[in-house]
């Protein structure tokens, strides 16, 4: 990619990183701080001692302190959707964020106040002081420095974990990196990206450490008597500056990203090739047809579903039959297809061999280890003579459903690490998107691939039940099956995807 | 203006209790500075911290200005809202200044008066005018950390003084000065209390302190209140270990057979003309082995040690002319042959004990 590709997914990236880190940061230290000062007024000696107070909040905080970030993620759409009102983009992706980061926080903020000389307690308590003025006169501004270098750390830790946020469409430059750079291969992308991420990183510690230094200094620490207090009031200035502007401009991008007409639809789709081909809609075809497109780009394939069933997104485009069937069993969800676009043959790929024919006993195939995906990559298999599957093995068979492996060995793999093990093993089953993303070409590179024809396996464009008859979506069907589109994903994917249009078999 | 009644302390942690007060009667009368010496130990913490609830007693009373203090609610660690204002008419001082680093110096005169609740304006005026009372009017716009001790001291005396007390309490306040500070920080208590007619309870550990500021002092021991009075009282009791304590004598008899003695003066009688008068009368040549002469609350007091010729039985009257004199007159132990040696070196022990204590 160019740098004039590179550029606009740098920049919004960089702004939808600045959005979520922005505002959970805020949302964790409002709710950090009050735990963190609970803590040490609980505890054994504290002026609140309150033992299963203390225990409670404790252990709260150690949960969520203990929880992989991912696991939150997931586990908190629900919540997530209580909150905000949707579990998909940028701003869902802050609650959980926000709740990871309370705990972090807290802990940090417990040991800044714990550090705080007793002594001083004991000074405004004898003043007559209560709990409050011992708090807010006393504990809080003398671990202020501690309190901002916590904060500090607590915002890159979170720009850490907003690279996670591309799993509910959160965008950010970190899922820019993992969409472009891990999955499609882009390593220009992904330098740009990481290097950003230092910048970033580095810009936040250093704006921390300046604030710490300039708080400390104020105060005539070590060093510092006599020449820095004429600064303090500038360092102020700039602190309630940046207070105040940095959540301003956090709002207002937060208000403009919500603006969302009737018209607009939203869309779930994957990065490629799906969103490829909306975007391509979007631009050339849906102007004229007064229809505008709000594309969500997902890493995931349970979000893309979760999200169109509770309505925060009108449709999604990523999926295939079996898939679908299977995801609406077992989360007792009601999509529909619409109309099919595309197919992604799966193919046999090797790096060592030509010819179907150099692959056989003692040789290592790698597939992909989701049930549809493997099922499908065994179907292939057998079909082309390579393996022999029991009769009657389904479209989810495994490796159990082989009655003869013809000497062969298999490693079975997360869909998107399989191109990446081409050079261990003797042969690969590869999905189309993913082999396009490692620079394979499905129509010359594979030794076999799928039909197109009748192929179950076609991706189609999906709605709640109920809502097909929707007009936007009837016309992005209709435009999702013009012969326009057609040209564009023959031109682009060079026959690694094809285009496969009309209603979906049953 | 201060009294304990029968003030207990216990504090109960996990596996042990440890009794800091074990029934304390204190008096501190109204415009006295009130010392409290002790060994490391002794309670004289938890008893100052008892004083105003910082610690709340296990039992007893505590009275100041007429308000019983442990009558007033609280539960647990939490004061309650009298308590609280009562604790504003209380300064307290303390051995590590705690002084708020974050604020400066007129900002941590002003953090009291915010707790009382004056105005801005109100706070900055009376804030300047502390400052300026412990001399530090320079000093307003200066950090904490900007300062010596003695001057983080003066800031947290005009601290105290903020809400206007009639009681100051001062734990160690001097402890971690060197002697000339101490000597400066000293004297400004002593002026502020003759200036705002200062009620002050101060705990030290140096009897240095308390022979340049006490009016009245008090000896704890293991939790307990042993001895107690104005100096001139105690002074005037015999075998006082505080008296001993603060003037100490020492010297040992040139010969033997002769008798030595110490003589207290209490403030009433000056030193020379009594001594030389008793050598003329009785034709004796007096020797002075050592004295501890100072001036407390303004009157010279103090101890002499003197050796008189000849047994205790020869110098029965000279002795006599010295009681008639008003001075106490102890034999010392060791002139007198049948005393045990043992006497003596249980004296200079406990001396000796005190006075490693003050080095700490
Ligand atoms: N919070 C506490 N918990 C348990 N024991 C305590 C506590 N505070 C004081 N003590 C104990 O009470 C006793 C008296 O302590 P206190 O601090 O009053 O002595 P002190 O006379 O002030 O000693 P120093 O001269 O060393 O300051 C000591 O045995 C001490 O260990
Ligand atoms: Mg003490």
């Amino acid at each position: 990619m160019t740098w004039s590709e590179i550029q606009p997914l740098l920049t919004q990236g960089f702004w939808d990183t600045l959005y979520m880190v922005g505002w959970s940061a805020l949302v964790a230290l409002l709710g950090g701080l009050p735990l963190g000062v609970l803590l040490v007024l609980t505890d054994k000696g504290g002026m609140l001692h309150n033992a299963p107070v203390n225990k409670v909040v404790g252990a709260v905080v150690n949960v969520g302190r203990s929880l992989p970030f991912i696991i939150l993620l997931i586990a908190l759409i629900p919540f997530t959707r209580l909150v905000v009102g949707q579990s998909v983009g940028s701003t869902a992706a802050i609650v959980p964020l926000a709740i990871g980061a309370i705990p972090f926080f807290a802990r940090l903020v417990e040991t800044a106040v714990r550090e705080v000389d007793r002594g001083l307690v004991e000074a405004v308590q004898a003043m007559g002081g209560g709990t409050p003025t011992v708090v807010f006169k006393a504990l809080l501004p003398q671990a202020l420095p501690s309190l901002v270098a916590g904060l500090t750390t607590t915002v890159i830790v979170l720009i850490g974990y907003s690279a996670m946020a591309g799993t509910v469409g959160g965008g950010g430059l970190g899922s820019v990196a993992v969409q472009y750079g891990y999955q499609r291969f882009e390593t220009s992308v992904m330098v740009a990206t990481v290097v950003a991420l230092i910048v970033i990183v580095t810009a936040v510690q250093l704006i921390g450490d300046a604030v710490v230094r300039l708080l400390t200094a104020g105060r005539g620490g070590e060093g510092a008597a006599g020449r820095w207090p004429a600064r303090l009031g500038r360092g102020r200035t700039v602190g309630v500056a940046a207070a105040v502007v940095v959540p301003l401009a956090l709002i207002g991008y937060g208000v403009g990203q919500g603006g969302e007409d009737k018209q607009t639809l939203t869309i779930a789709a994957s990065p490629t090739p799906h969103a490829e081909i909306l975007e391509y809609v979007e631009k050339n075809l849906a102007e004229k047809e007064g229809l505008k497109l709000d594309i969500r780009k997902f890493n995931d394939y349970v979000v893309p579903n979760t999200a169109t069933e509770s309505g925060e997104v009108d449709a999604n485009f990523f999926q295939h039959k079996p898939y679908l069937d299977d995801f609406n069993k077992k989360q007792h969800t009601h999509i529909e297809p619409v109309v099919n676009v595309e197919l992604e043959p799966l193919g046999l790929y090797s790096k060592k061999e030509k010819s179907l024919k150099g692959i056989g006993s003692g040789d290592t195939v790698a597939v992909p280890n989701d049930s549809t995906n493997e099922g499908r990559s065994l179907h292939l298999l057998d079909e082309h003579g390579l393996i022999e599957l029991k009769p009657g093995a389904g479209q989810e068979a495994t490796l159990g459903d082989i009655a003869d492996t013809k000497g062969l060995k298999f490693k079975e793999l997360e869909a998107a690490a399989v191109p990446r093990a081409l050079d261990d093993v003797d042969a690969a089953v590869v999905n189309g998107n993913y082999a396009v993303d490692a620079g394979l070409n499905p129509a010359k590179d594979a030794l076999v691939a799928e039909e197109a024809k009748g192929n179950p396996y076609a991706n189609f464009l999906a709605v709640k039940d109920g809502n097909q008859d929707d007009p936007r979506i009837k016309k992005l069907a209709k435009l999702l099956n013009s012969e326009q589109v057609k040209e564009f994903i023959q031109d682009k994917y060079q026959g690694a995807i094809e285009p496969v249009f009309g209603p979906v078999g049953s | 203006m201060i009294t304990t009644k029968d003030l207990t302390k216990v504090y109960r942690t996990r596996d042990r209790e440890v009794t800091a007060l074990d029934g304390v009667d204190l008096h501190v009368h109204e415009g006295e500075v009130f010392g409290v010496v002790g060994q490391s130990g002794a309670g004289k913490s938890s008893l100052i911290r008892c004083v105003n609830l910082l610690e709340r007693p296990t039992s007893g009373t505590v009275t100041v200005d007429g308000q019983e203090l442990t009558a007033l609610a609280g539960n647990g660690k939490r004061a309650g809202k009298e308590l609280r204002a009562a604790r504003g008419r209380i300064g307290m001082v303390f051995q590590h200044f705690n002084l708020l680093s974050s604020r400066s110096v007129l900002g941590n005169v002003e953090l009291p008066l915010e707790i009382l609740g004056h105005s801005g304006q109100e706070r900055t005026r009376k804030a300047h005018e502390l400052l300026d009372l412990v001399g530090l009017a320079d000093k307003a716009k200066a950090y904490p950390a900007q300062l010596s001790g003695g001057q983080k001291q003066r800031v947290g005396i005009a601290r105290a003084l903020a809400g206007d007390p009639k009681v100051l309490l001062s734990d160690e306040a001097t402890s971690a000065l060197d002697p000339e500070t101490t000597r400066s920080v000293l004297q400004l208590l002593r002026d502020l209390k003759e200036q705002l007619g200062l009620t002050v309870l101060l705990i030290t550990h140096e009897m240095d302190v308390v022979k340049a500021v006490c009016d009245s002092a008090a000896l704890m021991k293991n939790g307990r209140i042993t001895e107690s009075g104005t100096v001139p009282e105690l002074l005037a009791t015999p075998g006082s270990e505080l008296a001993r304590e603060l003037f100490p004598v020492g010297g040992v008899p040139s010969a033997p057979g002769r008798t030595v003695v110490d003589v207290t003066f209490h403030g009433e009688t000056t030193t020379e003309p009594v001594i030389s008068k008793l050598s003329r009368t009785y034709n004796v040549d007096i020797s002075i082995l050592g004295a501890a002469m100072d001036t407390v609350a303004g009157k010279q007091v103090g101890r002499m040690r003197i050796e008189l010729p000849g047994s205790f039985e020869d110098n029965v009257v000279p002795i006599g002319f010295l009681r008639e004199q008003g001075l106490t007159v102890d034999v010392a132990a060791v002139a007198r042959d049948d005393a045990p040696d043992t006497g003596k070196t249980d004296a200079a022990d406990s001396a000796a004990g005190l006075v490693k204590e003050g080095a700490k």
